[in-house]
């Protein structure tokens, strides 16, 4: 029968337009993330006595000008991956480097690159990976040992141990010290010695405390601190779907509409494979039972 | 007037096909021959027939498969699946940057209102500050209509990131403040409104869903090559255990 013909097909189109919202439904994506990787935060310190004021170059192209022995920079954003680092004297340009690098960094992760090296011949990058996220109510604290020559070194306060056995071109672990002005007596193995620094320590921050120069050289040994505010972790900005003092809600979601789709899926195949017992196709019949009524 | 018919007891396992009534006989005789000769039109529709019917078997037990696996799979609030560790696009400009220097504040208006027009968020802005944990507070005055701007970082519009959170949803899965969030396109505007009246308008760059522990807070939150305000809540599944969600989702917003 044409009638059942048509019925029947539009329960078909009825059964594919429920598949195909269904599959929506439950493939149902947020806005597309943008997806590039998240930069490198690379800070660097003039650690090398052999090297004056200096001009950086990242990749070819200046980073820095007239970049003094002792000073450290803020946190610059580079790139995730292998960078080509040249450090020259000031206005010598990047040919005539008297460093030349490649320095590989990670997405999202902090470093200090220490720019080091006594004598000519032995100039170097070292790299170390900075951890800032902050201790709550605390203050962290951690020693750079950039000074060629020196031995290892302890250091203390009032009595407290802080770091211990550290050597050239290490970096100690973060200490978390009470907020507060401290006095950190420094002791050098060789040259036997002692050395004094002080440093005001602020709540939830990051302190940095270089150790460069030479002892009785030039330029003398001396200490450079960086202090950055520490950075938080994510916020808990979830709440419980199921807690026990709001039972039988039935919140809106993602998924609404989810369960009448299924319904919908459900019930419409009912009723087609229902309607193709009872109204088959006009054409679906015995060969012989059509001749007989011809 | 329906016909009756009734299938061909050989309907499982070959050929299945309707019987008209009076036909019984033939019945067999029709299924044996089924597999033979080609009857050009009917043996054409008695293909489609048979098609039809495994169709809608196919998709009734497709349907019984999908809503076992959505019974099975489903944990607390639905929400973005993106479960991998996506990171942002990232500017390209390399930061000019000179030696250290301790930051000064200028005295300026805190951040009292943000809107997003794009999904209607028109929301007051509280301060907030860290949990005993050391992780970014959430609004306390108003948690589930307020977000909340970290107060220790950058005014929205200095050098640096500012942050704003705020919540997803509250208790019982009904929406929060940021419900929308995972809604915005890269573009999309984002305003401040400070105690002044002065607006500072931002356009999205990124957005990006992070498991908390791996997430590059960093980035999130002291990037100073540029002028950022980064709005974060939460996304992925309800861990009970651990009380809070699988990821965070973080929109990155740069200063028009």
């Amino acid at each position: 029968m044409r009638r059942s013909n048509t019925v029947t097909s539009f329960m078909y189109y009825f059964l594919i337009m429920s598949v195909m919202l269904l599959i929506a439904a439950l493939t149902d994506m947020p806005a597309a993330p943008v997806s590039a990787a998240s930069p490198a935060f690379v800070r660097i310190i003039h650690a090398s006595p052999a090297v004056g004021t200096a001009d950086v170059f990242l990749d070819g192209n200046k980073l820095l000008s007239d970049f003094g022995f002792g000073t450290v920079t803020g946190y610059a954003t580079i790139p995730p991956g292998p960078h080509k680092v040249q450090i020259a004297l000031v206005g010598k340009g990047p040919g005539a480097s008297a460093i030349n690098e490649t320095l590989s960094v990670s997405p999202g992760v902090a470093y200090t690159v220490a720019a080091l090296g006594a004598q000519g011949s032995n100039l170097s990058l070292e790299v170390f990976i900075d951890n800032n996220q902050l201790t709550p109510g605390m203050s962290k604290v951690r020693f750079y040992h950039l000074s060629p020559g020196t031995g290892s070194v302890n250091a203390t306060t009032n009595g407290q141990a802080i770091i211990q056995g550290l050597t050239y071109q290490q970096a100690s672990s973060y200490v978390d010290v009470r907020p507060g002005s401290y006095t950190f007596d420094v002791n050098v193995s060789q040259p036997s010695t002692q050395l004094s620094v002080a440093a005001t320590l602020a709540a939830n921050t990051v302190t940095s405390e270089f150790a460069v120069g030479i002892f009785n050289g030039t330029p003398k040994i001396q200490f450079v601190s960086s202090q950055v505010p520490g950075i938080p972790g994510l916020p808990k900005t979830g709440s419980d779907p199921n807690p026990a003092a709001a039972p039988g809600s039935t919140p809106p979601s993602s998924t609404a509409g989810l369960w009448e789709i299924l319904a919908l899926l459900v019930v419409s195949s009912v009723a087609l494979f229902t309607w193709r017992i009872v109204h088959p196709f006009g054409w679906m019949h015995n060969p012989s039972a059509e001749g007989k009524r011809r | 007037m329906l016909d009756k018919y009734y299938f061909s007891d050989q309907m499982t396992h070959e050929a299945p096909y309707l019987i008209p009534p009076g036909n019984e006989a033939a019945a067999s005789t029709a299924s044996r021959s089924a597999g033979r000769k080609s009857l050009r039109r009917d043996q054409a529709a008695f293909l489609i027939g048979i098609r039809s019917f495994r169709l809608s078997t196919a998709v009734a037990l497709v349907t019984v498969a999908l809503l076992l696996a959505f019974t099975l799979s489903a944990c607390g609030q639905p929400r973005a699946s993106a479960a991998q560790d996506v990171a942002s696009s990232m500017t390209n400009h390399m930061a000019r940057v000179t030696p250290q220097v301790q930051a000064t504040w200028q005295v300026k208006a805190a951040p009292v209102r943000l809107s997003i027009p794009v999904i209607e968020v028109n929301a007051p802005i509280e301060r907030v500050g860290i949990t005993s944990t050391g992780d970014l507070a959430i609004p306390a005055q108003k948690p589930w209509e307020d977000a909340g701007w970290y107060a220790s970082g950058p005014l929205p519009g200095e050098l640096g990131s500012a942050v704003i959170d705020g919540h997803l949803d509250r208790p019982g899965g009904y929406p929060a403040v940021f419900w929308r969030l995972r809604d915005l396109h890269v573009g999309n505007e984002v305003v401040v409104v400070d105690t002044q009246g002065e607006m500072q308008h931002f356009r999205v760059t990124a957005i990006a869903y992070y498991a908390p522990q791996s997430a590059p807070i960093q980035e999130i939150f002291a990037n100073q090559s540029g002028k950022y305000l980064n709005l974060i809540t939460c996304a992925g599944d309800w861990v009970p255990s651990q009380h809070q969600t699988t990821l965070r989702l973080v929109v990155y917003t740069s200063l028009e």
